[in-house]
């Protein structure tokens, strides 16, 4: 069925003009960018894989001098470094366990009040806003995402922790049922207010890049829906949102990875007590916020080793985390595209 | 699951009663059924859009409200010696941050000189060769893009800190370019995509050198997806604290690091310093956002 | 065969005498629904679309203008002529899909004697009575086979289970899928090839069991074989629903329609029906020069 026309053509010219072509088979068999043509000239050459190779060297270095400035607290305290103990130097306790819990608490709380404000902001401005409002309401919340780190933080410690501890903490330990939650003295910095403080910070990368997604899904889907009979929101929940969970499923990788992550502006508002918190009103401390507290004066060897054990155990939580977010990004996509090629044959 | 006869029968061609029968069945079915539940569709469709509506304000005003409060506190201690004079320590009135200013500039500089001629250089490899490599090296990129910034402090402390015994911007600077180098590699290869892989091709076989289609094929075509890219990396380095939390000899010596020093001093000075210098690196940072996407969209007007 | 849905139970009990029934039971239904407008009209089975003096415009532009055209019920009306010349503008007004594009529509459209924009017709409940087919195929990219299929039921509130299957596998036997998917009913349907995935719309749209199909140039993405199994379809669809093809190839038009409108551009670039009349009249014996000059092949 498809003529010589369809299968794509070997450039003419690319084959005729290659003057190093030789070997077992022609230049315009190879795929494009092995063909051998003018030799590329030698300064470029060495650059270009210089430059790769320098970035490989990067990686590499950050892996390695992670590992091996962590193991001698690998060393002192086992495997179990990873999930057991109490962070107490002054009693030569080296162990992230409650760290460990610690940011995985506040991430989780942050994502449960990130994405749903985040998705419910991400369809009223794709799907229910008018444009004339949901363009530059968009544009104004992406420039957000640039705000640095340190600028929420020091708004949310002498802004917002003085609100909390007055109004939102008081009126929280009032609630029915859910009190049991948010228990303890209403201070101020706490592990609420941490994860606060990162759904603020990551709420922006959620609203633009779902918009970005819930925007792709093509006008064809929702059209056929509609011409279904399906209301507007019929349209938006069985369309839209499942067309767009890939890049749904990318923002809330992106804002996990960025809340774990986390380490100044956690430090200035959890409060900073390494222990499992009590209660989300109660203070605690994350491995970011433990590392930025910690590192400068931990005593030399098992202490700054400790440290930086830390650090390790925080890059694998945000590696994994990233791979998982690319694995499923990689799964779900392609599959428009395989739909269109289909629709060619 | 067995099949209708009736409906097969219709499809041979011939249309018998009960074929007829069936379609009006059906037909009756869904007409039914559209009817009655329309009022409950549309219903249970508003209230989820009033939710949708709802997360709008909650959302916004605490991003609205941290701008407002940043401008305003930060507007009372700006002022041109805020910006030309040195910081002073608590309680000496006049100080500035210059230092941090210069400092801040200086470590950038440095990132800047490290990261996008790398950035680049990774790029242009990664468009030219696809391939295993390639696609390791997009694959660390990625990840790296994911690693916490304060991982990469630790990073620059171990390289270059604890060997040579001392704290340095070149150090920082260090730290903030490895930051931002997966962040411009993937922008420059995104930019590169949207020149065609025929047009390096013909650039190629017309018998020009490599370096040289990638500089007035590839560059060009790419260069505000580049632009663009590069400034929201830096955009994103200058706001950085943790990079230089371990390798910056002094809070005074850079932006960030004074505010994150200052915010938890309990004098008010100090306090409004700091958010002096949050006002600062706010519109900085924005200033820069804003003209990456300007330069794009002029850019971007200009070449088509 | 035993029924539990209430809605099917009584009318499985008239399914030996189609006709009768069917009236009586809307007579019955005026009574006990309030939104009379959007009744299935008793009168015309495989309700007619009636469009008088109808235009389109977009903003300052005219799509179209004064089109005058009945589309006879239970039979094939292809819409032809150049690009650009707003034929699928007219498909679109007939089932309200201009209501989300900023398109304005003047004039009168039924469907059946129901006046299409009339004041209190709901526009998710008429479209629940139009089957349309778009020119790519767009299955739900997320949804399986057979998921796609019983969408449009879903969409309008059909939730029986064993309802959704018979009628589902009824939709794949119209549209002469069924032997082709039967036994891979929950992958996904962009598995399907391109001719596949427009049948599979097809039968996405027959699942409603619509009185009118809307077709906008269903074959445009596809291959020859594709394109023969379509228009046998819709040849074998035409003795149950009205369909309105929407199509710039003329063969087409001629193996498939029963009647024919013909639109071409005017001089100021605005869209016109400029001849309508069964099939072999208006191809053989147009009216119209500039039909004549069209069909022949001397415009567009």
């Amino acid at each position: 069925m498809n003529g010589p026309i369809a299968s794509s053509p070997p450039s003419p010219v690319a084959g005729s003009v290659a003057p190093g072509a030789g070997g077992d088979r022609p230049d315009r068999l190879r795929p494009w960018h092995k063909r051998r043509l003018l030799p590329s000239s030698p300064l470029y050459a060495i650059v270009r894989w210089g430059a790769a190779g320098l970035f490989a060297a990067l990686v590499i270095g950050l892996v390695v001098s992670i590992v091996s400035q962590s193991s001698q607290a690998f060393a002192h305290s086992g495997i179990s470094f990873l999930w057991s103990g109490t962070w107490n130097p002054d009693a030569g306790d080296y162990a992230g366990g409650t760290l460990v819990v610690g940011t995985v608490i506040t991430t989780l709380v942050a994502m449960i009040i990130v994405v749903p404000v985040g998705l419910g902001i991400s369809v009223s401005l794709s799907e229910l806003i008018p444009p004339w409002l949901a363009g530059p309401l968009s544009t104004s919340i992406e420039f957000l995402a640039a705000v640095p780190s340190i600028v929420v933080g020091l708004w949310a410690l002498l802004v917002l922790s003085p609100v909390f501890a007055t109004d939102v903490e008081p009126a929280l330990e009032g609630l029915p049922v859910l009190n049991r939650l948010f228990r303890g003295p209403a201070y101020g910095p706490s592990v609420l207010l941490a994860s606060v403080v990162l759904a603020i910070m990551t709420l922006p990368t959620v609203v633009a890049l779902s918009r970005t997604a819930l925007g792709g899904v093509p006008i064809a889907d929702r059209e056929a829906a509609m011409a279904l009979g399906a209301t507007h929101w019929q349209v938006v929940r069985r369309t839209v949102l499942p067309g767009a969970r890939s890049g749904i499923a990318a923002a809330i990788t992106l804002a996990v990875g960025r809340a774990l992550g986390e380490s100044i502006a956690v430090a200035l508002v959890i409060g900073n007590r390494p222990a499992i918190p009590h209660s989300l009103l109660a203070p605690g401390a994350t491995l970011g916020s433990a590392i930025v507290n910690q590192f400068a004066e931990a005593s030399p060897g098992l202490g700054t080793s400790s440290v930086i054990a830390l650090a390790g155990v925080l890059l694998l939580l945000t590696i994994l985390v990233n791979v998982v977010g690319q694995l499923l990004v990689r799964r779900r996509g392609g599959r428009r595209l395989l739909g269109v090629r289909g629709a060619v044959v | 699951m067995r099949t209708l006869p009736t409906v097969q029968v219709a499809l041979d061609g011939a249309m018998p009663d009960m074929g007829l029968a069936e379609v009006a069945r059906r037909r009756l079915v869904v007409r039914d059924s559209a009817r009655r539940s329309i009022r409950r569709r549309r219903m249970a469709g508003r209230a989820m859009q009033v939710i949708c509506l709802i997360a709008v304000p909650i959302g916004v005003a605490p991003l609205v409200a941290l701008v407002l409060a940043t401008v305003s506190k930060g507007a009372g201690a700006v002022n041109i010696g805020f910006l030309l004079h040195a910081p002073t320590p608590s309680g000496v009135p006049g100080g500035g941050i210059s230092t941090a200013i210069a400092g801040s500039g200086e470590i950038v500089a440095y990132a800047i000189a490290l990261a996008v001629p790398m950035g680049l250089f990774i790029a242009l490899f990664l468009f030219e060769r696809p391939g295993g490599i390639a696609s390791t090296i997009r694959f660390s990129a990625d990840v790296m893009s994911g690693v916490p910034s304060i991982i990469i402090g630790i990073f620059a402390y171990a390289v270059y800190v604890e060997r040579f015994h001392h704290f340095s911007n070149v150090a920082a600077g260090f730290a903030l370019g490895v930051l931002m180098l997966p962040i411009m590699v993937r922008a420059n290869e995104e930019a590169m995509r949207t020149v065609s892989v025929d047009l390096w091709e013909a650039g190629v076989s017309l018998g020009a050198r490599r370096s040289r289609v990638a500089r007035s094929v590839v560059l060009r075509g790419a260069l505000p997806g580049v632009v663009t890219g590069n400034l929201l990396a830096v955009a994103r380095g200058v706001g950085e604290t943790a990079p230089l939390l371990f390798t910056v000899a002094s809070p005074t010596f850079a932006m960030t690091l004074l505010i994150f020093n200052d915010a938890t001093q309990p004098f008010s000075d100090a306090q409004q310093t700091a958010w002096g210098t949050a006002l600062v690196l706010l519109a900085l940072v924005l200033i820069l956002s804003v003209t990456a996407r300007m330069v794009a969209w002029t850019l971007n007007r200009k070449t088509r | 065969m035993k029924r539990h849905d209430e809605v099917t139970g009584q009318a499985s009990n008239h399914a030996t005498d189609p006709r009768a029934h069917f009236d009586d039971r809307s007579g019955r239904l005026a009574k006990e629904s309030k939104a009379a407008a959007d009744r299935p009209d008793p009168e015309v089975h495989g309700a007619a679309v009636t469009l008088d003096d109808v235009s389109i415009t977009f903003g300052d532009h005219v799509a179209v203008r004064n089109v005058t055209l009945q589309m006879p019920a239970r039979q094939v009306t292809a819409l032809v002529g150049p690009s650009g010349c707003g034929k699928t503008s007219v498909l679109r007004a007939i089932n309200r899909l201009h209501d989300h594009t900023g398109g304005a529509v003047r004039g009168s459209v039924r469907l059946g004697n129901l006046d299409v924009y009339g004041p209190d017709v709901q526009p998710e409940v008429l479209r629940s009575r139009i089957g349309m087919v778009f020119q790519r195929p767009n299955p739900f990219p997320t949804m399986s086979i057979f998921d796609n299929v019983i969408s449009g039921l879903r969409f309008n509130g059909v939730r029986n289970k064993r309802l959704l299957r018979e009628m589902g596998i009824a939709a794949l036997h119209n549209a002469a899928l069924w032997d082709i998917v039967k036994d891979r009913l929950n992958q996904p349907a962009l598995r399907l090839s391109g001719g596949q995935q427009q049948r599979l719309c097809i039968a996405r749209a027959l699942a409603i069991e619509p009185e009118v199909l809307l077709m906008d140039e269903p074959c445009s993405a596809l291959d020859p074989v594709a394109t023969a199994k379509i228009e046998d379809l819709i040849r074998h669809l035409s003795g149950e629903v009205t369909i309105a093809l929407v199509t710039h190839n003329m063969f087409q038009a001629a193996r498939v329609s029963d009647n024919v409108a013909v639109f071409l551009l005017g001089d100021d670039r605005v869209g016109e029906l400029v001849e309508v009349g069964p099939t072999d009249r208006v191809f053989d014996t147009p009216d119209d020069a500039r039909t004549k000059a069209y069909v022949t092949g001397h415009v567009g």
